[in-house]
Parts: C-alpha cells; sequence; structure tokens
C-alpha cells in the first residue's frame, strides 16, 4: 500500500519510476516462479533419490572397489597386501593374459569390420526404396540379437561338431582334408568363435546402415549421378560419408562386444584349447571365482572397463569431426 | 523409378543376407526334433517331440525357469518403477544438480559388468547376499538404471507441455501428474521398456553364473549345465536350448517393432 503509494507520487514527478512501479508485480511473480521451481527441482531430487541410491550402490560403488581391489594381492580370504601396479603390469609380463588383448584383436575383426563391411555391402547394393516385405527381413535380421548367448553358443557347437553340418558339408564336397574338430583346434578354434560374432552382429549393422541410407536426401544421389558418378564413386562419395553416425554407432557396439566377449566362449570352449580362446572377461572370471586372485580379476575389469570408455570416446570424436 | 530388375537384385540381396541368418537356426530346431541322439535331420513325420518333455524333465527346467521368472518379473516392475521415478525427475521437473548427475547416470550405459563384477561379489559375500534372489534383482536393477532413466526421460520430453500446465493448472500435485497423467501418457515406452527390461534379465548369463548356484540355478545357466552333461546327445541339448528361448522369441514374433525399435534407438542414444 505504501509503496504504491510512494511511486506514484514520485513518478508523476520524474516519469521513470512510474517503470518501476509497473515492472514490480511482474517481478515478484518471476522471483515466485523461479523459487517454485527451486522447489520443484528438489521434488525432482526426491523422486530421483530411489533411482539414484540403487545406482550408486550397485554400480558406482562398485566401481570405485574395483579400481581400490586393484592394487592389492587377495585371494578372497586371507588379508589383503598391497601390491602396486603389479596387478596391471601382468599385462605385460603374464604372457597368458598379454594374449587376452591378441585375441581381442582376432574377434574385433570378425565382431565388428566383417559385419560392418557385409552391412555397408547390402546397404550398397539394395535401392534406397521402400521394400515390400522389409518388415520380415528385418525381423529375420534382428532375430540373433534377442537370442539368449548360451543358445546362441549351443546352435554353433551343433553345426561346428565333428559330424556336424559344416563338417558333413565339406566332405560332401570333397574336402574331407580341411574337416576338423573347429572348436578344439587351436588355429581354428578363435576364428570359429569369431564367426559366431559376425552371424551376430551382421543383421543389427545392416539394418542400422539400411535405415541409414534411407535418410540420406535423395539430391545428393542425383547430383553424383549428374556428375558423372558411378555406383562406386557413389557409394564413396555420398553413401559413405551419409552413414557416418550409424558406423560410429555400429563401431562402438561391436568393439566393446568383441572386448567383453564371456558366454559364447565359456560354453564353448572354457577358453581352451590350451588358453587358445581366452578371452579377458574368460581371464577375469577365472581369477576372481576359481582360483582367486582377487586383485588381478579387478584390474582386469578395470582395464576392460577403461579400453570400452576410450574406444566409445575415440569413435564419437572422429565421427563428429569435420 | 525403381526398374525391375532392381527390386529382383534387392531380393536376391536379403535372400541371401536371411539365409545367412536363419540356416543356422533351423539346423538347430531340426536337431531338437531328430530321434537319433546326433540330431541328425529326418522327415517330419518322423518328428519326435518327446524330446522337448524329455529335456524339460533331465535338465531340471521347473524349477529354474520358475527362478528365472521371479526374477524377471521383480526386475521388470522395479525397474519400470525406477525409471518412470528417474525419468520424470530428469525430464519433467527438473533436478538439483542435475548438470553433474545426469552425465553420471548416462556413464552408467558405458560401464561394462565386468567392472564391477569383483567387489560386487565380494561385498554381497559379506551381506550375505549371493545365492539369493534379492541380492541378483538388486544388481540387475542398478545396472538397469541409467538406460531406464535415459529412456523415460525422453518419452517424458516428448509429451506436450500443455498437458502438464493444465494439469498444474488444476492443482495436481507431482505424484498425482505421474500417476494419472505422464505415465498413461508415455504408455508406449514403458511398453518397450518392459520387454527390453525382460529381455536382457531373462538372457542373462554371466550375472546368474557368478551370483546363483545349486537349486537357485537360472534358466540359462541351467541350460549350460545341461549341455555339458549331454554333450552326445545332441537332440535334447537342442530341445533344451529352444525351451530357454521360447519365451523371449514369442514376445519378438509379437511385439517385434518395439524391440527393434527400442534396440536401434538404446544403442544410438542421444
Amino acid at each position: 500500500m505504501s509503496t504504491s503509494a510512494r511511486s506514484t507520487s514520485v513518478g508523476s514527478a520524474t516519469g521513470a519510476p512510474v517503470a518501476t512501479d509497473g515492472a514490480r508485480p511482474a517481478t515478484s511473480t518471476a522471483v515466485r516462479r523461479r523459487s517454485r521451481r527451486r522447489r520443484t527441482r528438489w521434488v525432482g531430487l526426491a523422486f530421483a533419490a530411489l533411482p539414484l541410491a540403487v545406482y550408486a550402490l550397485v554400480v558406482l560403488v562398485p566401481l570405485g572397489q574395483s579400481v581400490q581391489y586393484s592394487f592389492y594381492t587377495w585371494d578372497g580370504v586371507s588379508t589383503p597386501s598391497w601390491a602396486g601396479f603389479d596387478n596391471y603390469r601382468s599385462f605385460v609380463t603374464d604372457p597368458v593374459l598379454r594374449s587376452t588383448l591378441g585375441h581381442v584383436l582376432v574377434l574385433i575383426c570378425f565382431f565388428a569390420l566383417l559385419p560392418i563391411v557385409l552391412g555397408l555391402l547390402s546397404a550398397a547394393l539394395l535401392t534406397r526404396t521402400k521394400q515390400p516385405g522389409m518388415a520380415v527381413y528385418r525381423w529375420i535380421f534382428f532375430l540373433p540379437q534377442v537370442m539368449t548367448t548360451v543358445v546362441i553358443a549351443l546352435v554353433f557347437k551343433r553345426i561346428y561338431a565333428p559330424d556336424g553340418p559344416l563338417n558333413t558339408a565339406l566332405r560332401a564336397v570333397g574336402l574331407d582334408s580341411l574337416a576338423r574338430t573347429w572348436l578344439g583346434d587351436f588355429t581354428w578354434a578363435l576364428p570359429a568363435l569369431g564367426l559366431i560374432g559376425t552371424w551376430v552382429t551382421f543383421g543389427f549393422c545392416m539394418v542400422l546402415f539400411i535405415s541409414g541410407t534411407s535418410a540420406i536426401s535423395p539430391e545428393l544421389y542425383d547430383a553424383a549421378r549428374t556428375d558423372g558418378a558411378g555406383p562406386v564413386r557413389e557409394f564413396f562419395a555420398v553413401t559413405l560419408p551419409g552413414l557416418r553416425g550409424q558406423l560410429a554407432v555400429a563401431l562402438t557396439l561391436t568393439i566393446t562386444a568383441a572386448l567383453r566377449t564371456f558366454d559364447l566362449v565359456w560354453i564353448t570352449t572354457h577358453g581352451g584349447p590350451g588358453t587358445s580362446t581366452l578371452t579377458p572377461a574368460v581371464a577375469l572370471y577365472k581369477a576372481a571365482f576359481q582360483n582367486p586372485q582377487v586383485g588381478l580379476a579387478a584390474a582386469i575389469g578395470v582395464v576392460m572397463a577403461a579400453l570400452c570408455l576410450v574406444i566409445a570416446v575415440v569413435i564419437t570424436r572422429v565421427s563428429e569431426r569435420d | 523409378m525403381v526398374s525391375k530388375t532392381e527390386r529382383i537384385v534387392n531380393y536376391v540381396v536379403l535372400t541371401v543376407m536371411a539365409l545367412l541368418v536363419l540356416f543356422p537356426v533351423g539346423t538347430f530346431v531340426v536337431a531338437a526334433l531328430s530321434p537319433d541322439r546326433s540330431g541328425r535331420p529326418v522327415k517330419v513325420s518322423e518328428f519326435q517331440w518327446g524330446n522337448f518333455a524329455t529335456a524339460w524333465h533331465d535338465a531340471g527346467f521347473a524349477r529354474a525357469i520358475t527362478i528365472s521368472i521371479v526374477i524377471a518379473v521383480c526386475v521388470v516392475a522395479g525397474q519400470v518403477l525406477l525409471a518412470l521415478l528417474g525419468g520424470y525427475a530428469f525430464g519433467v521437473l527438473g533436478v538439483v544438480g542435475d548438470k553433474v548427475l545426469f552425465p553420471i547416470v548416462l556413464l552408467g550405459m558405458m560401464i561394462s559388468l565386468e567392472a564391477i563384477i569383483v567387489p560386487l561379489y565380494y561385498q554381497f559375500r559379506t551381506f550375505g547376499l549371493t545365492n539369493t534372489l534379492p541380492g541378483i534383482i538388486l544388481i540387475h536393477l542398478g545396472m538397469g538404471v541409467p538406460f531406464g532413466i535415459f529412456w523415460m526421460r525422453a518419452a517424458f520430453r516428448a509429451l506436450p507441455r500443455s498437458a502438464f500446465e493444465s494439469a498444474e493448472m488444476d492443482g495436481a500435485g507431482p505424484v498425482r501428474m505421474l500417476r494419472s497423467m505422464a505415465a498413461p501418457m508415455a504408455k508406449p515406452a514403458v511398453y518397450t521398456l518392459i520387454l527390453l527390461s525382460f529381455m536382457w534379465t531373462w538372457n542373462d548369463y554371466f550375472l546368474s553364473l557368478v551370483f546363483l548356484h545349486g537349486s537357485n540355478q537360472t534358466a540359462t545357466v541351467a541350460l549350460g549345465v545341461f549341455q555339458g552333461r549331454y554333450v552326445t546327445q545332441i537332440n535334447l541339448m537342442a530341445a533344451g536350448g529352444l525351451i530357454v528361448a521360447a519365451p523371449v522369441l514369442v514376445l519378438y514374433v509379437v511385439f517385434q517393432r518395439k524391440f527393434i525399435s527400442g534396440m536401434l534407438a538404446g544403442a544410438i542414444k542421444e
């Protein structure tokens, strides 16, 4: 009351305070609205508290503990002793552990490179039009994504069996010398496992790339064609750059999948014969739960997580660079 | 215009790729129905449907599948609740400190189980939570929070703002607004979340292998044990595999659109 009376009186004298007067009610509602928004943000925190607490308890705290464990030598029972970087050094000094990283590189060829090439090839061969019946094909291509890896492992264990379909087919065409116990062979077990990964991921890559090409503007293709580009140049000039985002996604997912392979190996070969198909995840499992070297297992986990993170970040950065 | 030859080339490419996917699964199905223990393919009339019953019985699936169902149902229900709360908080209400908190949540989608499994196991052992269903359910829930929040936040943000404003005018509090308006409007996203969450929980092998033993085995772990014991009886092994794969496959047949769009969106994120 008094303030309004004063402002009116002053306003009549200068004119400027009239503006303040007019702004005042607006400011106070703005303040009220802001304070209400601040209050809803606290309500928001209350809503988010439960999920955040579960997440912190199950993921964040153990993540920190993994790093802590990785600096100790511990058999899971007696008192842990400080080990410094010894567990990490094992990646260099222990030939078996070091070999797991080499195996991952082989698996990456099969899980990531081969499926992406196949996916790109089919995306390039397909005309970018609505194809009747595409839904059925998409259903088939995604099938390996919804099957549990245990069953996928069994499917291929049968395919690769000594008298399984693969060897039967080889013998039928007279290539008896090539028939072998694929998953029991020191040389062939790892590529055989890799091909299972190819089977799992190539359909996914295909669906990703096909939907990606349909989003590329047809004008770009028309322009390339009027420039006299053939199908090959058209692919490298238009399709490939247009699929950059999808390529980044496919690479990240498939490389991480290769790095993390556990179920497939555990069901089919247990890392054998010898250690020829041992992956970091299998080495981690053995170190954590079979003949406990808990610190080493934690270190393997930390290295795997760090690699996954670095791969994801690098691929995203590269794909976003112009 | 698309010429006829182009159309034919399209179908040839797609069909060859599709056969590459289907062939291994097909031989597996045929093996499951074979009366021969080597899984040799036979004529339709000689199919031995009893393999499924034998495998069901010999692998002890009755118990393992019950365990898997209990875990999956609890995880799906909990997952949806946590995702609704978190997604509504981050997507609609705003959260104090979300500039820091939200990236931390997103980071969780990149943290693999391997990075946390070792301390999880030894901590849970201290609290007597290993080899218990509540223990493994809690881990599934925690691992699922990042995707759940990410997914439901996007769904709530896609809803028209005006709906929230008019509900606010009517004096609806945040709880009532979530329950009677936002959640029902975001139903399609919730259904996709239910399907994906069920699939991930049902298909899990690593976590179940580490945390559950003996009579608490899930279907996937029981299948792993079963195939180890029945190496020479391929037909039963295949039948067991199909039993374990069946629930998700049936859902996939019925809800293929939701599965595919959900997995693509989940892969692409932002």
